[in-house]
């Protein structure tokens, strides 16, 4: 469904020095697919998802949706950011409505729609909240019920829950799985953290450390869900990202 | 508390997540009466007066004419003014001059600074050609261009109208520019994933999120404004408070000059709280600042 062929990408920074952050990537996601890109911090994953989104266009190589070739963003794919993002002067609703409306549905049509996903990440009752006044958790069900509302064919998380406490960020994992299998769709889902990857992933991108990011091997993890994160998956969690040993349901693909 | 786990049971979600406040209201006590917040104000108002008043009947700053005008004289000369014409005008007469001058100067800057600010930020052209010019003439202290305004246009309003919209000019337009150079970009990324055209970015990040730059600019050229009348008036003038502090001058009376002070001061305060009650209507998503 989404296809990248052999993207690079090479930042020009202060006029003339090259900073080479992506070389060669290519992946294939398939419909329904649940993949997570896993990488360590700047390893060129956000770079590598704004490509996809069409924010940044890639050096070399192409992004194709579908069979068409992404040039640039577009509603057809909804972006979670790293930072939440929300507007602040809208609230909880207005945030959420922000999409349909751009899209230029009936508003009778945006408020359902945006009611409905604000339901599905489990915010009713804060419809009217202003950003500052939710936690980070719910900052980022916003920022997903917002992407959500547009009813895009590919969901994209740059590290979505990077910013939370660990215990929150174990609840909205699982969050995240319960709300993937209520409404289905392709998923591309960027983390830093092999334990997430692991609890959510269909498959697993691993990128190589350092710059320019490189897949260093993908992983299709075949473990029922929903996943147990505390009793384990039955192997021991590598201490570098990539370098999975084959345990039971993790599997890595041929080069 | 066990409204919060009967809640999480019944597997409401974000009850974990909000945070609840909690006033701590303790029994009445010596000690907190002495670290209450208004006993302190009060407190503080008090002592302001009583040395003030203290200061005055002790001729510390010379006696007679020049004397410090204690606060009760200060009060009886407004009453007096407040009822007795001082050049066909009561004190009410001279107050609405001033604002009046305020409030037109600052209105005509406000109009065309904020959106020439909104502009300039927005198109690279027209902050090309605005922009060294603006530079040039921020410098020059507002202030500076009484006598030129009053050859140009006389000792009239329009001079001291003048004299505001120069000096309320530069922050306005300064505010509205920085608002907008300093929005978080990663907002338009947000409004282009969803479906929005370059209209929507200005139209839904851009001018939002300068709202609270626009109106901090907006503040200071409120407090601007008002030195800059009472400088005019001070210059030249047969009406304003500016006008009632001159002639407090030539009748060497204090009482009068500080009444005019207070004034000015309570007259500053009343246009700044009506921008504060406009911030708050037009942006309602702005965190308060607690404390200040
Ligand atoms: N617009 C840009 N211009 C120049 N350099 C950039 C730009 N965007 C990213 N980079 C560089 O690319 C590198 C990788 O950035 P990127 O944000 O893609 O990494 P990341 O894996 O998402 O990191 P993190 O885990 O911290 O989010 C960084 O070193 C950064 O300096
Ligand atoms: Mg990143």
């Amino acid at each position: 469904m989404i296809e990248c062929r052999n993207v690079s990408k090479t930042f020009i920074q202060k006029g003339k020095q090259e900073v080479p952050v992506l070389e060669d990537v290519s992946i294939d996601v398939q419909a329904n697919e649940f993949v997570v890109i896993l990488g360590p911090g700047q390893s060129g994953k956000s770079t590598l998802l704004r490509i996809i989104a069409g924010l940044e266009t890639p050096t070399t190589g192409t992004v194709t949706l579908d069979g068409e070739p992404v040039t640039g963003p577009g509603a057809d794919r909804g972006l979670v950011f790293q930072g939440y993002m929300l507007f602040p002067w809208k609230t909880v609703l207005g945030n959420v409505e922000m999409g349909p409306k751009l899209c230029g549905l009936p508003s009778n049509e945006v408020r359902d729609l945006a009611m409905h996903y604000i339901d599905l990440v489990g915010l009713s009752g804060f419809e009217k909240h202003y950003p500052h006044q939710l936690s980070g958790g719910m900052k980022q069900r916003v920022g997903i019920a917002r992407a959500y509302a547009n009813k895009p064919r590919v969901m994209l998380l740059d590290e979505p829950f990077g910013q939370l406490d660990a215990q929150t960020r174990i609840f909205m994992e699982q969050e995240t799985e319960r709300i993937w299998q209520t409404d289905k769709r392709t998923v591309i889902f960027v983390t830093n953290n092999t334990d997430e990857a692991l609890f959510l992933a269909d498959r697993i991108v691993a990128i190589e450390g350092k710059l320019p990011g490189r897949v260093q091997r993908t992983y299709t993890v075949d473990l029922p869900r929903p996943r147990d994160l505390t009793s384990g998956t039955g192997f021991t969690f590598p201490a570098r990202p990539g370098s999975f040993g084959t345990g039971n349901g993790v599997s890595p693909e041929p080069r | 508390m066990s409204q919060e786990a009967t809640c999480n049971a019944a597997g409401s979600s974000i009850a974990n997540e909000t945070v609840g406040q909690v006033v701590d209201r303790g029994p009445l006590s010596l000690g907190r009466i002495l670290t209450n917040r208004w006993f302190l104000h009060t407190v503080s108002i008090v002592a302001f007066f009583w040395l003030w008043d203290w200061l005055a009947r002790s001729n510390v700053l010379g006696g007679g004419s020049s004397a410090l005008a204690r606060p009760y004289e200060v009060l009886d000369q407004l009453v007096v003014l407040a009822h007795e014409e001082l050049a066909e005008l009561t004190l009410w007469g001279h107050v609405w001059a001033s604002t009046q001058r305020v409030v037109i100067g600052f209105s005509i800057a406000a109009v065309i600074a904020v959106p020439l600010g909104l502009f300039m930020a927005l198109n690279r052209y027209v902050n090309a050609i605005v922009k060294p010019l603006f530079d040039l003439l921020k410098p020059m202290p507002p202030i500076s261009w009484i006598s030129i305004s009053i050859l140009w246009f006389g000792i009239g309003e329009t001079s001291k109208v003048f004299i505001i919209v120069l000096g309320t000019f530069v922050p306005c337009l300064l505010n509205a520019y920085n608002g907008v150079r300093l929005v978080e970009p990663e907002l338009y990324d947000v409004v282009r994933m969803l479906g929005g055209k370059r209209r929507d970015e200005i139209l839904h990040v851009c001018f939002p999120a300068s709202f609270p730059a626009i109106f901090a600019g907006l503040q200071i050229s409120l407090s601007i404004a008002w030195t800059c009348v009472l400088a005019a008036e001070l210059v030249s003038a047969r009406s304003g408070l500016g006008y009632i502090i001159v002639q407090g001058m030539n009748l060497s009376q204090p009482a009068m000059v500080i009444g005019g002070m207070a004034v000015i001061a309570a007259a500053a305060w009343g246009t700044t709280l009506l921008v504060t009650a406009l911030e708050r209507k037009l942006c309602p998503w702005k965190r308060k600042i607690v404390g200040l």
